[in-house]
């Protein structure tokens, strides 16, 4: 695209359109910041920060999935799984029925076991979207049913509480996933981390560049050689491994797994996809922005509750602040579409 | 895409700024635990079934305001409505602020509003929880934090955590409506009974509070029994499936007023106005067929006088450090039938 000055008046209007979601983070603050007494401290903000840990971590896998043009309503699902597997291999084991042994893992491995079952599950997903031409929203909500129905099976309906771990079976430490490093909660750094990890792999990887192509024009894409089945899998894949860290941090945090965890999760890990502007029609998005508008909804969240808001109210603003974002970024578009004929017309 | 990428680093920027300078205050928590002592208080009831924990439990001094936290299951069921807004009512009256939130029973978001509680300096939290064992480490935590909480409506499975919880004596009420209904059936004929969640302790305890009181007479039978899961149309379905398949039947007994509400319209559909119903909990509409008829009774769960009982305990525990009671109290059901139901309105009886 080539540059002119004339534009450069536009381009103002487009980065202050563009960083729309963070203006409303911070005159959200600066609202909250006046209302609620206690809101404006170190203490909120990190307690804000460890409560948009949960979804904003799911809203990354989501991110790459609506940008494929996609949607994964099993997160939420696959959270309360996840917790649940986690929470029986610490309290029960894994009884092997045939072998009369019951084994205990150790933390990593315990972590390590749902991750890999959160990367399963996503993969399942995948295939069955691609390789049975399935829609996404079917295919997820199904998986959502099913993921649900495991994590009540598998307790029958029960919590598993007290998850401390016992020292007898070399499995303590569960607990530090909801802890705090230096103050820190630790489902904010794992959030931070993983957003650095994907976005740089959204944004300087091929595949990165793949993920986008198919969201774009999937046609397009497959023409000029990408692997799109391979790829539409990888993304949900991704997308179960978020869910099922959320679910580690859930049950850490709550020293308890309860198989309802991750109920209607889902719909805030698209909202926040959808405020950091990535659009349902795929092809556009951004890590950052997804972070972005996780913390809008988290500052809502808890704003709202500090100021006695109430619940009823909650969702009311909570809904019209999403619907408002979109309509803002429609808006943004069309002026993009508009700026871009402009630059055309007087280049020639 | 460089706009993008600056609009990334930005929020990345922000989170850092968010996490800077934070380094150690939180850890203060962790060593109020340890210290025990301080008033045991001339408290001589302690030596009730293990009350020791509460003794050796410091006293809360509250997070410093003057709110009060008042965190409920969704308000959209009256029950809790009123519960809640007892509580705030009561609470106001005597000079507290007061804040209400709902958990939707998800025990992370009830974690979520417990933190919130205390960032915000809660005096004290009222609760009614979202799970007897996914509770248990958010009260906790408010302890850490000085900040006493009372339990309403449902218990934890862990004493000594919280100061009071205060839950209705369902064994008793399920026994007192069940004297009424076996009175009302003549001490005879064949009944159904729909059961509550079975995973939820209460539904077992009305059950065997119904059996232990039905069971003296040899002359009633029970020809079915099926869960419902607390739920009107499940206890709607339920019900025509058993009129169809026991139509000998002239009783139903509900784990609670939801589902005898569903059981009434179906035998109501079905043109049998001689089952006689009872349930469990007091709510308007049980109320409305108990007028009309359609109902035998239920068993008032006081839920108001529960939510003010914890608001007082809660006042009088911040001033003085403490309650003077046990932490586990059980408050008696009232057994509404034809003949007081007019005293019943929105889950509180006045005689």
């Amino acid at each position: 695209m080539s540059t002119d000055k004339k534009s450069s008046n536009n381009t103002l209007a487009m980065t202050l359109l563009k960083g729309r979601t963070f203006i409303v983070l911070i005159v959200l603050l600066i609202f909250f910041s006046i209302t609620a007494d206690n809101f404006l401290s170190m203490n909120t903000a990190l307690l804000i920060g460890k409560h948009v840990a949960l979804y904003g971590i799911l809203a990354i896998g989501m991110t790459y999935v609506i940008i494929t043009g996609g949607i994964d309503l099993s997160v939420g699902a696959i959270v309360g799984l996840g917790g649940m597997i986690a929470g029986g291999l610490i309290q029960k084991g894994l009884t092997l029925e045939m072998f009369g042994v019951t084994l205990y893992f150790s933390v990593p491995m315990i972590v390590l076991i749902t991750i890999l079952l959160g990367a399963v599950i996503g993969a399942v997903n995948g295939l069955i979207i691609t390789k049975f031409n399935v829609a996404p929203f079917i295919a997820t909500l199904g998986m959502m049913y099913v993921a649900r129905g495991l994590a009540n099976i598998h307790s029958q309906g029960a919590t598993y509480s007290d998850l401390k771990g016992y020292e007898a079976l070399g499995n303590q430490g569960w607990s530090f996933f909801g802890s705090r490093v230096m103050g820190i909660p630790v489902g904010l750094i794992i959030l931070v981390i993983l957003a650095v990890i994907f976005a740089v792999l959204l944004k300087r990887t091929a595949f990165g560049w793949h993920v986008f192509s198919i969201g774009g024009n999937e046609k397009a894409a497959k023409l000029s050689g990408v692997k799109v089945n391979k790829v539409k899998i990888l993304v949900y894949v991704i997308s179960g491994i978020c869910s099922a860290v959320v679910g580690i941090i859930a049950s850490s945090q709550l020293a308890a797994s309860h198989p309802a965890t991750g109920e209607s999760w889902e719909m805030n890990a698209i909202a926040a996809a959808v405020l950091g502007g990535t659009s349902m029609a795929g092809g556009v998005g951004t890590i950052g922005g997804t972070i972005v508008g996780a913390f809008v909804i988290g500052v809502i969240n808890d704003g709202m509750v500090m100021c006695g808001v109430s619940e009823f109210w909650q969702m009311v603003i909570k809904g019209l602040v999403i619907v408002l974002a979109v309509i803002i970024d429609q808006f943004q578009r069309n002026l993009q579409a508009k700026m871009a004929l402009q630059a055309r017309n007087e280049s020639k | 895409m460089k706009k993008k990428l600056l609009a990334m680093l930005l929020s990345m920027a922000m989170v850092v700024t968010m996490l800077s300078g934070c380094g150690g205050s939180s850890d203060a928590e962790k060593d109020t635990q340890n210290t025990e002592t301080k008033d045991e208080t001339t408290d001589d009831e302690t030596t009730n079934d293990g009350k020791e924990e509460e003794a050796e439990q410091k006293v809360l001094p509250g997070g410093g305001s003057n709110i009060i936290y008042i965190i409920t299951p969704s308000h959209s069921n009256p029950f809790f409505k009123t519960e809640s807004d007892t509580a705030e009512a009561k609470a106001k009256e005597l000079g507290y602020e007061v804040k209400t939130a709902s958990h939707d029973d998800d025990a992370t978001k009830q974690m979520e509003l417990f933190e919130n509680a205390i960032a915000d300096k809660a005096a004290a939290i009222i609760c009614d929880n979202a799970g007897a064992d996914a509770t248990i480490e958010a009260v906790q935590k408010a302890a850490d934090a000085g900040i006493p909480t009372f339990l309403i409506d449902r218990e934890i499975n862990q004493e000594g955590v919280a100061i009071s919880q205060i839950v209705a004596n369902n064994y008793q009420g399920a026994k007192a409506i069940a004297e009424e209904w076996v009175e009302a059936m003549g001490e005879e004929g064949k009944y159904a009974e729909l059961l509550g969640k079975e995973s939820d302790t209460n539904a077992g305890v009305r059950s065997s509070a119904f059996h232990e009181v039905i069971d003296q007479y040899d002359t009633l039978e029970c020809v079915a029994t099926q869960t419902a899961n607390w739920d009107q149309t499940e206890g709607y379905e339920k019900t025509e499936t058993i009129l169809q398949s026991n139509p000998e039947i002239t009783g139903i007994i509900c784990g609670n007023d939801t589902m005898a509400v569903g059981a009434a319209e179906a035998c109501a559909a079905a043109g049998r106005k001689d089952i006689k119903i009872i349930g469990v909990d007091g709510s308007d509409e049980a109320a409305a067929l108990i007028k009309d008829g359609k109902m035998t009774g239920t068993a008032l769960q006081q839920c108001a006088l529960i939510a003010e009982m914890a608001v007082e305990q809660a006042d009088k525990y911040l001033k003085e450090g403490s309650t003077g009671l046990d932490e586990k109290q059980l408050v008696d059901c009232v057994a509404i039938t034809k003949d007081n139901v007019d005293n019943l309105k929105t889950f509180v009886y006045k005689e």
